[in-house]
């Protein structure tokens, strides 16, 4: 074999390998499981406050963070792909934040407190706070 | 000149009472698929929308509430592309023009025209939507189609695709 043939072929394997390694990639790695990772502890009421006052102070400590939720249930409903969501209470009757379960907790009574582990997405002035891909904490 | 005030004061409050009816949900679902490669397509259902009876319409939503199929996706995306560190929200304010088609006390599927201004990744650009309006046993709901070209918004995603077509449906309480 010449060793420009050599060359190429190599090349090629080296490409081919590389990029299948590249593709196993997109379509293999998990998402993230909020269950293994350790969470910020906060109440409702506390979060909110922290990105009412300081959006961009409170995104830096908490958007995309693993985030465990104490607080008072204010009503449970349904988003259109089935999904359990839960509205907690803040002080504010048009503010709430808005958490949506990955696994589906039952039946949550309005006024009961309980605690919620998700994944902050985060904030959208005068309306709630966001928390997804979440749990219950028993 | 008191009874003017008064008159003024009392105009305001009317109209005030008889024009806002106001209809929300924080649980609105946008997606949007590539219209190059069917694989790249994303959900996010935690949009708060606001539509008043006056033809006032808003939709906002969080850039990381979009979640795709493939986790590698979804990183390149809020890393790479839409830069959802730098630019978590998007937001679209505006209103339909042909609200006086709209009849948001009779049951029935009404064409709207919405017209306002969509921004994304810092970027606002005017965007005219056709949707429609159902109303349904004094359920209202909201839907539409609309292409998104990435350069029109500076998003730099040419290794994936040069724009997308995103869907919206708002179920209002």
């Amino acid at each position: 074999m010449k060793k420009w043939t050599k060359i190429i072929v190599t090349l090629v394997l080296v490409g081919t390998v590389t990029g299948g390694i590249i593709v196993y990639r997109i379509f293999t790695k998990p998402h993230r499981d909020v269950t293994t990772e350790t969470a910020i502890a906060i109440k409702a009421q506390q979060l909110f406050e922290a990105f009412k006052n300081d959006e961009a102070t409170a995104n830096a400590k908490y958007l995309d963070k693993a985030i465990e939720i104490e607080g008072e249930v204010l009503d449970q409903s349904s988003n259109q792909d089935g999904q359990s969501v839960v509205n907690f209470k803040t002080d504010d009757a048009f503010f709430v934040i808005n958490c949506t379960f990955k696994t589906n907790p039952g039946e949550l009574k309005p006024g009961s407190t309980i605690r919620f582990k998700g994944i902050c997405t985060g904030y959208i002035p005068d309306a709630n706070v966001v928390i997804n891909e979440g749990v219950l904490v028993p | 000149m008191k009874k003017i005030i008064l008159l003024a004061v009392l105009a305001i409050s009317f109209t005030q009472l008889t024009a806002q009816k106001q209809f929300g949900t924080r649980n609105a679902k946008v997606s949007f698929i590539a219209t190059n490669d069917e694989d790249v397509k994303a959900v996010n259902n935690e949009v708060a929308s606001r539509l008043s009876d006056n033809g006032q319409l808003s939709f906002s939503l969080l850039i990381k509430g979009f979640k795709f199929e493939y986790a590698e996706m979804q990183d390149k995306f809020n890393n790479d592309y839409a830069e959802s560190n730098k630019f978590p929200r998007a937001e679209f304010k505006g209103s339909i023009s042909n609200i006086k088609d709209i009849n948001f006390t009779k049951d029935g599927s009404y064409k709207a025209v919405v017209k306002g201004n969509l921004i994304l990744h810092g970027v606002t650009q005017p965007l005219t939507v056709n949707g429609l309006i159902t109303v349904k046993a004094g359920k209202v709901s909201a839907t539409g189609k609309f292409p998104i070209v990435m350069k029109d918004y500076k998003i730099d995603a040419s290794a994936v695709t040069e724009k997308v077509n995103a869907e919206i449906n708002a179920v209002y309480q």
